[in-house]
């Protein structure tokens, strides 16, 4: 690095790590993270991975930031590729600032792959690893050396957090680790990226406590702690961190996680523990969704509380398994047949996961019903420092249950019990004098089969009245930017990272924009179509090709000629060029619209 | 004592086996002294699945063959519940035929009762699983369940009874109970229970069945020699009867679950009471 450089602060740092499956990509970014980590940054972390163990081009992507970021940012200042074909694959996102290091073991970077202005560096990273450790993986640590000389990590901070990072993988693989650092630290000096010579000035700032933690992870912790105590699930990505994080956890806390042998299965377990009023959770993506669609309707009809989280990614059918998509919202909204009551909740961030998971626990039994998290693979798979949870804000509200005692006060126990707002007392089995029968059938009060038409109207309106009860208690809008602001942007699940960080340029260019973050999907808030009605555009972004989103505002009474829908649907993360590019060119035409008349 | 649904009156035709089955349940419960309250019937459907609305106890109509996985969820939700499975030959051995070997091979402790009649009753006589070859338009061979059962290593519990047959079935069904009860595992009962609508088998059933129990030679609890004999009787045509096959495996409840802590169902879930844990978790975020 040459001395002229300037070394501003580090602010706002996107790397790439981008290689085969299997080269390690996820580990030199985790261990990147944990450093700036220890530097007070917050960090957000992406994975860009095949639906396979190795081969293929596969990316780990970091942003440190000296805020709050839940995105990637537009360009990245560092691409580290460990095989040459990384650097076509990832070039669309790199700038004339940014640097390249490839390993050129296998040979140099062909001419006229990068332009001129692009710095690139090669060094021969596997053929160093395969050399001195006999094993080709240690090219991921002596990477990390180049890549702090070259951000401007003092080795010292190199070293230790390698030894923290290692030690409990015993000294030898410790030592290993740190004489590869050292081979990096050789090659760095080599190329002539000298300590203390860095791109950025790295302060310390003031380290506060946090959580790093994905969406997923976010969503199993907030079911344990709101006592959920039975998950039943059958892999498949992007949800099966939640089951994962599951098995290792809610043992601990007295509960049991099962793998069932199908999604079919799965829901169906999941009935029958959440019959005994266990708090119950399961969680897939579109293809298990699919599968458990006439579950749903039975959870639906014999008013049984489930929370289900929809970890949407690319389809239809397999589509693109590690991709995120929010293609799903028309099937959690109107899936399964007949008319029945639901909830559909969508966070936005790892708190929001948590939070809103924990209403979903108490939705779900409050109203007995399938209570939905739409999630999408960005959200649940992604990593985000986030400030510490606080667990006394969970509170336990199981409903309109009936113990011992409150059943013996009564004359007649009716387990669906006609009631003003829907919503009918219920017991758990075990309680004397409490016997139901709980059945998908249509059913008179008691539970028994019933198709008198009176009946029928009745007990269908007793269930949809619920959707109206239900109003005040679920989950408000998150509002930001400019709140007077008659330019709104409205995104759920991962595009609230995306759409906040559009917002702050979007003012810095002159366009004062407020983003409406509907945390409630379904039934549809008043609070949604009012603010639609309320700004003279709306820019939707829908993560889908049909508008699902959108879709669902002028179902409901949004005027739809103040909709502009932002259609992404090629699998990439959508970032905040996109969204600034688009509110820009809408505005602009406006305007130039205006001037014409 | 506060009132709660009437069991409704059967609905099934006059003659139908499945009353026997309902009568052989209810006697072996009161004769175990299984309280109706901490029991749950879950029934699937079919005509065999309208059984729970008739039994005073708690009743849960599940999806056409998810009998199975909801029983499962069901006993490990709350293993104090006494939880007991009923539903059709088509309900267990076709639409939920794939979990039938999952349950076999989980061994959870539940009965689950099956009235094989060798059709689908409740949609007007078509064939199921266990039709045999010639049955209307059925070109395809019947399965036996019970052989599907003894192939799978953790099954415990393998047996068939015959509603021409009540006192033997009585005791069946209890012996089935108990071995639930006794957190022994699933206990796996077929039912001969003919429908004398659409295949009335009450004739060629009385003289097909053979007792195992009748034979001194047959050892339920040796599983090659009763393979080879369950094979061999198939062969000639006819349809054992009694207790095919017991073994001894940990259920699934006491490999699955955490035994410091009650039933699921029944733990107090305010946050305060696992606030530590809680906080342990949190920080495993925090490194
Ligand atoms: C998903 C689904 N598919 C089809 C049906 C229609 N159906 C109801 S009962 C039944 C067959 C029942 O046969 P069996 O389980 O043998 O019960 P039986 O009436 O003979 O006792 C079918 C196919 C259904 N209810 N659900
Ligand atoms: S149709 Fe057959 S199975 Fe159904 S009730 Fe009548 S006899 Fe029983
Ligand atoms: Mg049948």
């Amino acid at each position: 690095m040459s001395a002229e450089n300037t070394q501003p602060d580090l602010e706002d740092l996107n790397v790439i790590v981008s290689g085969q499956g299997g080269d390690g990509s996820l580990t030199v970014v985790n261990l990147l993270a944990s450093v700036l980590r220890q530097n007070g940054m917050s960090v957000y972390t992406e994975r860009d991975v095949l639906s396979r163990i190795k081969g293929g081009i596969t990316a780990a992507t970091l942003r440190a930031f000296s805020g709050e970021r839940f995105t990637i940012g537009n360009h990245i200042d560092l691409l580290v590729a460990f095989d040459i074909d990384a650097v076509p694959k990832n070039r669309r996102q790199l700038n004339k600032n940014s640097i390249v290091l490839y390993d050129n073991s296998g040979g140099s970077l062909p001419d006229g792959i990068l332009g001129d202005e692009i710095r690139a560096f090669g060094a021969p990273l596997s053929r160093q690893a395969v050399k001195t450790f006999r094993r080709d993986i240690y090219k991921n640590s002596i990477s990390f050396g180049l890549i702090g000389r070259i951000l401007g990590l003092p080795d010292d901070t190199m070293r230790v957090s390698f030894e923290s990072r290692f030690k409990r993988m015993g000294p030898q693989i410790m030592k290993y680790n740190l004489d590869a650092l050292t081979v990096g630290l050789g090659l760095a000096d080599e190329l002539g990226f000298v300590a203390g010579k860095g791109l950025y000035r790295i302060q310390e700032i003031e380290r506060k406590p946090h959580m790093l933690i994905t969406g997923n992870e976010a969503m199993a912790f907030g079911f344990s702690v709101a006592g959920g105590r039975f998950y039943a699930g059958y892999p498949i990505t992007p949800s099966t961190d939640v089951m994962d994080w599951l098995i290792k956890w809610s043992p601990k806390f007295g509960g049991v996680v099962r793998q069932a042998e199908d999604e079919l299965s799965a829901i169906n377990m999941a009935i029958g523990s959440a019959l005994t009023g266990t708090r119950t959770m399961v969680a897939t993506c579109g293809p298990g969704l699919s599968l458990m669609q006439e579950g749903i309707g039975q959870l639906g009809m014999g008013e049984i509380p489930l929370v289900i989280v929809d970890a949407q990614r690319g389809g239809p059918s397999t589509g693109m398994p590690t991709k995120p998509e929010q293609s799903d919202l028309n099937l959690l909204v109107f899936g399964g047949h007949g008319d029945f009551p639901r909830i559909v909740l969508a966070p936005g961030n790892p708190e929001d996961c948590f939070y809103l998971t924990v209403d979903a626990c108490n939705l779900s039994q409050r109203y007995q019903c399938p209570v939905f998290i739409a999630s999408d693979q960005a959200l649940s798979q992604n990593t985000a420092t986030i400030d510490p949870l606080d667990l006394e804000r969970v509170v336990i509200d199981q409903g309109k249950r009936l113990d011992a005692d409150d059943v013996s006060k009564l004359d007649t126990y009716k387990r669906y019990l006609f009631t003003e707002d829907g919503v009918s007392p219920y017991t758990i089995p075990g309680t004397p004098d409490g016997m139901s029968l709980v059945t998908g059938n249509e059913h008179d009060e008691f539970g028994l089969v019933s198709t008198d038409p009176v009946n029928r109207v009745r007990m269908v309106d007793k269930r949809q009245m619920k959707m109206k009860t239900m109003l005040p208690e679920l989950p408000r809008a998150g509002r930001f930017g400019d709140l007077e602001s008659k330019i709104g942007i409205i995104g759920i699940g991962m595009t609230f990272g995306v759409i906040l960080e559009a917002l702050d340029t979007l003012a810095d260019r002159g366009i004062d924009a407020q983003y409406f973050q509907p945390r409630t999907l379904w039934p549809m808030l008043d609070e949604t179509i009012e603010f639609i009605n309320g700004c003279d555009v709306v820019y939707v972004v829908d993560l889908n090709a049909e508008g699902q989103l959108a879709g669902l505002f002028v179902r409901e009474g949004a005027d739809a000629s103040r909709i502009r829908k932002l259609l992404h649907y090629d699998g990439t993360p959508i970032r905040s060029d996109a969204v600034v590019e688009f509110v820009v060119n809408d505005q602009t035409q406006a305007l130039g619209a205006e001037e014409v008349a | 004592m506060t009132k709660t649904f009437t069991p409704a009156r059967p609905i099934w035709c006059a003659g139908c086996g499945d009353f026997g089955v309902q009568q052989a349940l209810e006697n072996a419960m009161k004769n175990l002294g299984i309280e109706p309250h901490e029991t749950v019937v879950v029934a699937g459907i079919g005509c065999s699945g309208s059984l729970q609305n008739n039994v005073r106890c708690y009743g849960y109509h599940a999806l056409h063959g998810r009998v199975l996985p909801t029983v499962t969820g069901a006993k490990l939700a709350n293993t104090d519940l006494t939880v007991i499975g009923v539903g059709g030959d088509g309900d267990g051995y076709a639409i939920g035929g794939g979990h039938l070997m999952h349950t076999l091979k989980r061994n959870p402790s539940v009965t689950y009762i099956v009235m094989n009649n060798g059709t689908y009753g409740l949609t007007k006589g078509q064939a199921s699983p266990t039709s045999p070859n010639g049955y209307g338009e059925n070109i395809e061979e019947d399965l036996d369940p019970i052989l599907l059962g003894m192939s799978i290593p953790g099954s415990t519990f393998l047996a068939r009874g015959y509603t021409g047959q009540p006192a033997q079935l009585l005791e069946l069904t209890t012996a089935a109970l108990e071995h639930a009860e006794n957190g022994r595992g699933f206990a796996f009962l077929e039912v001969l229970s003919p429908c004398v609508t659409y295949n009335d088998t009450y004739r060629e059933w009385r003289t097909d069945v053979y007792d195992v129990e009748q034979d001194p030679d047959y050892d339920a609890s040796d599983k090659v020699a009763a393979f080879t004999r369950l094979m061999a009787l198939r062969d000639q045509g006819r349809l054992p009867i009694g207790l095919l096959y017991r073994g001894e495996r940990p259920a699934l409840e006491e490999a699955a679950l955490n035994h410091d802590f009650p039933p699921l169902a029944l733990q107090d879930i305010d946050p305060s009471k696992l606030m530590d844990k809680y906080q342990q978790a949190l920080e495993s975020f925090m490194r």
